[in-house]
């Protein structure tokens, strides 16, 4: 086996190992040739044959005591010396007829002879070899359990089990009644490596391991590799004697055995000591694999001295260990399709709310969040240029680094599984440190590759204790005989170690739920961008339209419009001297075609508003007020006016020559549509969130500044307000007041709307009109 | 100044709306100067008018925007684009008063740009300043260059 083979000179360098000769010499467990201990356990015997003549080429060297004849004697020698004709025939036949190809199997009994008891005799081939091993039956004469039935018991307790925990449970029982230990745990292993007692059956007096950690050491690599080779390991007396084999290697091919297979395996030192060091006496470990990783072990141990567990009992619990393998897995899916089927259900629940309102926020705001489906205490949605946030999440200023951090994260490039996932984003991302109270477990997803929507769940810290069986941060050396080794930690006391900055790990399931909801929300965004690009494309056509229809407007009605206009006046100086009749159409006649071209003016000018492109920045509105009144200073000068401004402006994000189009409008309208003797204008603004009445003000704008112009005019009758807006609506004959073309307020209206704000307006007829607008929207804010 | 009598002017009118033609007419009459018109209706007929004429600094060119086949700004383009030509001064005429034409004109080399006004006798005294100062007061260049 590869561990076994090192490049470091080690002691036994040289000639094959042993574990009497060498073990003590270890200075690594990870260097262990574990495999090839040279040794068994010595309260059983073993004879390695040459298949082909049965001869005997090695023998451990206690074979006097369990064989009556001593290990010498019997090398090179048939095999029939030590079992007899009978079982030396009982083999012949076994061997050439069963799969013992690394697989040890019951062969016979071999009676009871003196003082030595009756022997099971077992069976396997290995490298060229067979391996035959013999273990007292352990049986009495009471009669023997009938395993078949205690097995079959088992397998049904195990297949009613919902949970993981429940079945590992019903395991630990079963087989401590199978085994007679006195204590039987499941240990399941982290993904780090290190343990954890997941499940326990125990006599009742003995203190509870149940939730203990301990460290990836304690279980080195070399024991982990056997486990994915063999379901069992018994080490039936851990104070035990050992029995080296002789020769030590193999006369026909100079190699040591293999005994990776045999159930009689020399225990390592460092295993034995281990073992003694938590008053072990006697072990029995079982492999748990998942798709041939081990997943964990089921680990018996015994306190009141050596504890034989015979063969027909082991093979019971090697096939119950299988039976574990084969279903704990199924146990662990049964929890978590339940579980699979509730995600999968909220989250179709959120795309179909996200489609039905046509916005992927609702995933955050909605009525169902996500917040229903993966346990998490906080999310967040980065989406239309802004945070959504449901729960408890980092401030949104914590999150804007967070986003720029995780738009590196190589993860994110993944086509089909772009997720970040941690339970320790501190570890990763050290500003996380601020918020780990909220945020310690982090599952990110991006939902676009270019314009950094992002998806988040946060899980808090969780204080969480680890209880640790043994100080894990303690690796002692003691001096060996052949110099400082790491020694098996003597110190078995609770190590409890709080673990910071770490939440629940997120579990495989949760992560597949947010990927299938990735895949859903993606289609869901790239429908609605479709959507999107052909509204933008339909607008942008229309919108060349309009520009084409305001140049046929401007120049093709205009050229005709200026030749009627020339020959009327032309006629019009042809009639001097005629009648008044005449005289009076042909004068009316050129007043039209002079009407005709303004409102051709004003369309165009509408049009050019809506198209031109914002030059928005921080403008002083208070220049842009003075500006304008100036511009209509000549309608002061008429008559008596007054433009007041009871309080200064404030700034605001917009275009400055725009906006001195919507003010230069409605000063203009508020003069021009007014009769009172003296004409009060006001100019002001309520601020957001102020306490003030905000008449006719649609939904949300209370969190904006509203701005307004404010007049003494004839006003509007309330069933005109929002007919005023409308292009060329004009509400008074065309030549009184002044004689507008109806522009102005649509026209203040699309610049408004151009700053992504909104016009409205109250009025009393005869008391007077206030114009409102807002300058931004909320979603803007 | 030159002490020889210059050769009258001639103006190149590129008009095809006969009413706005007249108007020029009209201006040209009130006017004390007494340059020679010439009339096309089309971009491509001013440009051949033009290419007729010497070279000796005396042709002004009074160009509608939007005339049929090649437009006026096509014209202009190709006008101010020919070294024979692109010394001839180039009055645009225009209904339209869109920013676009006024940048579009101006950038392919026109001398200056008027809207002209629907009303008569604004259009028609427009005109007149136009033809009083551009051939009564501005001095052309004498390119010499031969036109083919």
């Amino acid at each position: 086996m590869s561990e076994t083979e090192h490049a470091a000179p080690l002691p036994w360098a040289g000639q094959p190992y042993s574990i009497k000769r060498h073990g003590v010499s270890i200075t690594n467990c990870d260097s262990e040739p574990v495999q090839t201990p040279g040794c068994i356990q010595a309260h059983g015997a073993m004879l390695v044959l040459r298949p082909s003549d049965l001869t005997i080429l090695q023998a451990s060297e206690n074979t006097d005591q369990l064989l009556g004849c001593s290990a010498a004697s019997l090398l090179n020698t048939p095999v029939r010396n030590a079992v007899g004709a009978s079982g030396e025939a009982s083999l012949k036949s076994f061997l050439a007829a069963e799969p013992t190809d690394r697989n040890p199997i019951y062969v016979f009994t071999l009676p009871a002879a003196g003082n030595v008891p009756p022997l099971d005799v077992t069976a396997h081939t290995i490298d060229g070899v067979a391996v035959i091993e013999f273990e007292a039956t352990g049986r009495t004469d009471i009669g023997e359990p009938d395993y078949y039935a205690l097995v079959k018991k088992t397998v049904a307790r195990l297949q009613t089990a919902r949970t993981l925990l429940e079945f590992c449970d019903v395991a630990v029982d079963e087989f401590r009644i199978l085994t007679g230990l006195d204590r039987v745990m499941v240990y399941k292993f982290h993904d780090d490596g290190h343990g954890e007692v997941f499940a326990e059956s125990k006599r009742d007096e003995l203190l509870p391991w149940l939730g203990l950690h301990y460290p990836a050491e304690d279980i080195p690599q070399p024991a982990r590799e056997v486990f994915k080779l063999v379901w069992i390991r018994p080490t039936p007396d851990v104070a035990g004697a050992l029995a080296e084999l002789i020769p030590l290697a193999n006369p026909d091919t100079g190699r040591p055995l293999t005994m990776t297979y045999c159930a009689l395996r020399g225990a390592s030192v460092m295993y034995t000591e281990y073992l003694k060091n938590m008053t072990v006496t006697a072990g029995l470990t079982l492999a748990i694999r998942r798709d041939g990783e081990l997943w964990g072990l089921i680990a018996g141990h015994h306190y009141s001295g050596p504890k034989f567990v015979p063969y027909q009992v082991r093979a019971a619990c090697e096939f119950l260990a299988q039976v574990v393998s084969l279903q704990h897995q199924a146990a662990e899916e049964r929890e978590q399709l339940v579980y699979r089927l509730k995600l999968d259900g909220v989250h179709q629940q959120l795309v179909a709310q996200a489609a039905q309102h046509d916005d992927l926020a609702t995933v955050i705001s909605g009525r169902t969040s996500l917040l229903d489906g993966v346990a998490a205490g906080g999310a967040a949605l980065f989406h239309r240029n802004r945070w959504w946030r449901v729960g408890n999440t980092p401030t949104e200023t914590e999150l804007e680094a967070l986003g720029e951090w995780l738009n590196d994260r190589p993860e994110f490039t993944s086509s089909s599984r772009a997720l970040y996932v941690t339970d320790a984003l501190a570890h990763d991302y050290p500003p996380a440190a601020a918020f780990a109270d909220v945020a310690s477990g982090l599952l990110c997803m991006p939902l676009s590759r270019f314009n950094r929507n992002l998806l988040l769940w946060f899980r808090a810290e969780t204080s969480q204790t680890v209880s640790w069986g043994g100080n894990p941060h303690d690796k002692p050396t003691v001096p060996g005989p052949n110099g400082p080794r790491l020694s098996p930690r003597v110190s078995f006391e609770l190590f409890q170690e709080s673990v910071r900055g770490r939440s629940l790990p997120w579990l495989t399931v949760e992560c597949d739920a947010a990927v299938r909801l990735r895949i859903l929300l993606m289609e869901l965004v790239v429908s609605r961008s479709e959507q999107l690009t052909d509204l933008n494309a339909d607008l942008t056509r229309s919108n060349e339209e309009l520009d084409a229809f305001a140049y046929v407007a401007s120049h093709d009605l205009k050229e005709p419009l200026r030749g009627i206009h020339k020959y009327a006046h032309q006629l019009l100086e042809e009639a001097e001297g005629k009648d008044d009749e005449q005289r009076r159409k042909l004068n009316g006649l050129m007043r039209l075609t002079v009407r005709m071209d303004s409102l051709l003016d004003s369309l165009l000018h509408f049009s050019r508003v809506g198209r031109a492109a914002l030059d928005t920045e921080d403008t002083d509105l208070n220049d842009v007020v003075s500006e304008s009144i100036e511009m209509v200073d000549a309608r002061r000068a008429e008559g008596r006016t007054e433009i007041a401004i009871p309080r200064r402006l404030p700034h605001a994000q917009c275009d400055r020559v725009r906006c001195r189009e919507i003010f230069v409008n409605l000063l203009s309208n508020a003069l021009k549509y007014n009769d009172k003797p003296r004409k009060r204008v006001e100019v002001g603004y309520i601020a957001a969130g102020e306490d003030h009445p905000r008449p006719g003000s649609p939904e949300g704008s209370s969190g904006l500044t509203i701005f307004y112009v404010r007049d003494n005019g004839i006003g509007i009758p309330s069933r005109h307000f929002e007919q005023v807006f409308k292009m060329f609506k004009r509400l008074h004959g065309r030549d009184e007041y002044g004689g507008g073309t109806g522009a102005g307020l649509p026209i203040v209206q699309k610049l408004v709307e151009r700053h992504h704000g909104r016009a409205w307006l109250d009025s009393t007829v005869g008391v007077g009109t206030t114009v409102y607008f807002t300058l931004s929207s909320l979603e803007q804010e | 100044m030159p002490l020889t009598i210059p050769n009258p002017i001639t103006l190149v009118v590129v008009e095809d709306t006969d009413e706005d033609f007249e108007t020029v007419v009209e201006a040209v009459e009130r006017s004390g100067l007494h340059p020679v018109v010439r009339r096309a209706t089309t971009g491509e007929a001013g440009l051949a008018v033009l290419r007729e004429l010497p070279t000796d600094g005396s042709v002004l060119v009074l160009m509608d925007l939007n005339t049929p086949g090649a437009d006026g700004r096509e014209a202009l383009a190709t006008l101010k684009s020919d070294p024979a030509l692109k010394s001839i001064p180039v009055i645009v005429f225009s209904t339209s008063a869109s920013p676009t034409d006024v940048g579009f004109c101006y950038a392919a080399g026109a001398n200056a740009y008027h809207v002209k006004p629907v009303e008569y006798p604004e259009h028609l005294q427009l005109v007149v300043d136009v033809v009083d100062y551009w051939c009564g007061r501005v001095v052309f260049a004498d390119t010499g260059v031969s036109r083919s």
